[in-house]
C-alpha cells in the first residue's frame, strides 16, 4: 500500500514536504491508524498523535484524501491509494502530522464549558427529567479532536476572532443544559459578528464529524435562541 | 487570543482538499456576487438605454448579437440565478428549514444544476 505523509521537522527542514511510504499491511492492520503504528516502527522519525485508538480521545485527527477524520476510525478498506496524509488544514504545523491546537482549545476555554449554577445545591445532585437530559444527545458527544474547525472555512480565515463550530457545539450543549443557569450570559458573549455570525452555513463541520455530530445545527438553534431573545 | 507560533507552516492548498457540495455551493455565492456586483451597473446602463425609443432598443440588441458578448450575458444569467438560489437556500436553513445533512446536500445539488439549466437555457436562446 502506498502513503504519502506531509512531513515537516522544524529542526532540518526549511519547508513541508510529502514522504512515500510503500507498506504492505498485515491481516491484523483493518485501521489507518494500525498502519500509521507499523510504518513508525520503520520509521521512527514520523511523528503524529494517537492514544485511545477507538475514536474517543480524538487525538489522531488528520487530513486523509483530502477530508479531515480520525486515523484510527477510517477503514484501510475504504482508501484509494496513493493515502494522501496531511496536518489538519489551517492549524500550525508543530512536527509532520502533529498541529498546534493552542488557538483551538482558547476558543474552547472562552465559551467557559462548564455548568454555571449560582442556586443554592440540592443535598443530592441536580436533576434533570428524560426530555431535559434527552436535549443534550448529540452535543455532549463531542470529543474536541477539530476535524470540523480545521474543515470550515470561516474558521480557515478567522481563527482568532471566529470560535469555530467545535467550540459553538459545546457552548449550546451548556445552553440548552437545564441545570445551567448562565443561558443569557452565554447567549451574550456569542452575540457577535466573528464569534457566531462568522458561520456561513457552508455545513464542512457536519460533513467530516467523525462522531455523527452535527455543529451546524447546534449554531442555527444558537441564532434562533438570539433571535427569540432579541424579540 | 494566542497568535499562532510564528515559522510553523500551515497546510492549507485548497486544491488537495476534497470539499463537500455544499462548499460549491458558497463558493458560487460569493463568485456569483462579484460577477453581479461588477454586471448589474452596465446592465442598468443597458435597460435603461433600451426603454429610450424603438430604435435605441434595436440598436442595443445588435450590439451585444456576437457571440462573446452573448456568452457575458449568459455568464452574468447565472451569477443571478446562482446568486438568488443559494440566497433563499440560505435563508431557509438560517430558519432551520432543510438544514439537516441529507437535505442540505440535496439543495445543494439542486442550487447548482438549476443556475447551470437556467444558464444553459439562456445561452440556447442568445447563442442560437
Amino acid at each position: 500500500m502506498r502513503i504519502s505523509i506531509y512531513r515537516f521537522n522544524p529542526e532540518l527542514d526549511v519547508g513541508p514536504h510529502m514522504q512515500d511510504y510503500d507498506v504492505d499491511p498485515d491481516s491484523g492492520d483493518k485501521k489507518l491508524l494500525d498502519l500509521l503504528v507499523r510504518l513508525k516502527t520503520i520509521d521512527d522519525s514520523l511523528s503524529f498523535r494517537r492514544s485511545c485508538r477507538e475514536g474517543v480521545c480524538g487525538s489522531d485527527a488528520m487530513n486523509i484524501n483530502g477530508r479531515n477524520g480520525l486515523a484510527c476510525l477510517t477503514a484501510l478498506s475504504t482508501l484509494k491509494e496513493p493515502v494522501l496524509l496531511r496536518p489538519l488544514p489551517g492549524f500550525p504545523v508543530i512536527r509532520d502530522l502533529i498541529v498546534d491546537m493552542t488557538q483551538f482549545f482558547a476558543h474552547y476555554h472562552a465559551i467557559r464549558p462548564y455548568l454555571i449554577n449560582d442556586e443554592q445545591p440540592p443535598e443530592r445532585e441536580r436533576l434533570q427529567s428524560p426530555e431535559q437530559r434527552a436535549r443534550l444527545n448529540g452535543l455532549y458527544e463531542c470529543i474536541l479532536c477539530a476535524c470540523c474547525s480545521a474543515f470550515c472555512p470561516s474558521y480557515w480565515w478567522n481563527p482568532d476572532k471566529f470560535i469555530g463550530p467545535a467550540g459553538l457545539l459545546q457552548a449550546y450543549r451548556f445552553i440548552s443544559d437545564s441545570r445551567d443557569t448562565a443561558s443569557a450570559e452565554r447567549l451574550a458573549y456569542l452575540d457577535d459578528v466573528y464569534r457566531l455570525y462568522r458561520c456561513r452555513t457552508i455545513m464542512n463541520c457536519t460533513e467530516v464529524c467523525p462522531k455523527g455530530l452535527s455543529p451546524s445545527h447546534a449554531i442555527e438553534r444558537i441564532r434562533l435562541a438570539l433571535l427569540r431573545e432579541s424579540s | 487570543m494566542p497568535t499562532p507560533s510564528p515559522g510553523r507552516p500551515r497546510f492549507l492548498k485548497l486544491p488537495s482538499i476534497r470539499f463537500p457540495i455544499g462548499a460549491f455551493v458558497s463558493i458560487g455565492h460569493r463568485l456569483s456576487g462579484v460577477v453581479l456586483l461588477i454586471g448589474l451597473p452596465f446592465l442598468a446602463i443597458a435597460l435603461e438605454q433600451s426603454l429610450r425609443s424603438e430604435a435605441d432598443f434595436a440598436a442595443l440588441a445588435a450590439q451585444w448579437a456576437g457571440p462573446w458578448r452573448s456568452l457575458l450575458l449568459v455568464i452574468v444569467v447565472w451569477a443571478a440565478a446562482h446568486h438568488i438560489l443559494a440566497g433563499v437556500r440560505h435563508l431557509l436553513m438560517d430558519l432551520g428549514i432543510g438544514s439537516t445533512l441529507t437535505r442540505a446536500r440535496i439543495s445543494a445539488w439542486a442550487t447548482i444544476v438549476t443556475a447551470a439549466l437556467i444558464a444553459l437555457s439562456s445561452a440556447a436562446r442568445w447563442l442560437s
